[in-house]
């Protein structure tokens, strides 16, 4: 798939931004997904393959704007909706509860 | 179905997801091979880069038999041998790039055509 991914080789992107003394997680929710990611392999729900296609699936535009770990729990989200594992109404229901208890629209 | 246990999570961190396969399958290549990577332009999975397409390269590394991500990624494992792929960077980025440098990848069975000969 010839998609935003495969950006080698492709200028003006800017500079790497180099952090010293980086955390391996910046946030905690980034710990989770990590966990999340074992769990979904080493239950079958998909293969490293089709875990990375699910990831270049995104939309280009919000590929190219987030995080690591968001292309992890948006592609993770996207493979349990697409095989029947949880519904986008119960991650809808889950997103307004959690919004509403921080008080905050922005819980991603 | 596979269930993920406590126990199981200190190597999972550790060696990940080891896939080698143990299967009888003949290489297409060998060390030394000259190669030419196909022009794929798939809608699915590939791990051929767009930047490596239609170039010309040397195998340095037999890793052995693995599954083919651009079918795996679709249900269907295909197993088969992946190369250490090396390529002079004149050949990937042309005239511009340092003489010395080089690229490596890795590359399945499925990406690779016997170069022409003499190249």
């Amino acid at each position: 798939m010839n998609g935003v991914h495969d950006c080698g080789g492709m200028d003006g992107l800017g500079p790497i931004r180099r952090v010293s003394n980086e955390p391996v997680f910046a946030h905690d929710w980034e710990r989770r997904t990590f966990a999340l990611m074992l769990v979904a392999n080493a239950n079958s729900y998909w293969n490293i393959d089709e875990s990375r296609h699910f990831i270049e699936r995104l939309d280009a535009v919000h590929y190219l704007q987030s995080t690591y770990y968001e292309h992890w729990i948006h592609s993770m989200e996207a493979m349990l909706i697409e095989k029947g594992v949880i519904t986008q109404q119960e991650v809808d229901a889950k997103i307004a509860a959690f919004s509403a208890k921080q008080g905050t629209q922005q819980c991603r | 179905m596979p269930v993920m246990r406590p126990d199981d999570v200190g190597l999972m961190v550790r060696e990940g997801y080891p896939l080698k396969l143990d299967l009888p399958i003949e290489p297409r290549f060998r060390e030394g091979d000259r190669v030419l990577t196909r022009n794929l332009n798939p809608h699915h999975h590939t791990r051929l880069p767009r930047y490596a397409r239609a170039k010309l390269g040397t195998v340095v590394r037999d890793h052995g038999v693995y599954p083919f991500p651009d079918t795996n990624a679709h249900g269907e494992a295909t197993p088969q041998h992946v190369y250490v792929v090396r390529f002079t960077a004149r050949e990937i980025w042309g005239n511009s790039a340092a003489v010395t440098d080089t690229l490596c990848l890795d590359l399945w069975d499925d990406h690779l055509d016997p170069a022409p000969e003499g190249r």
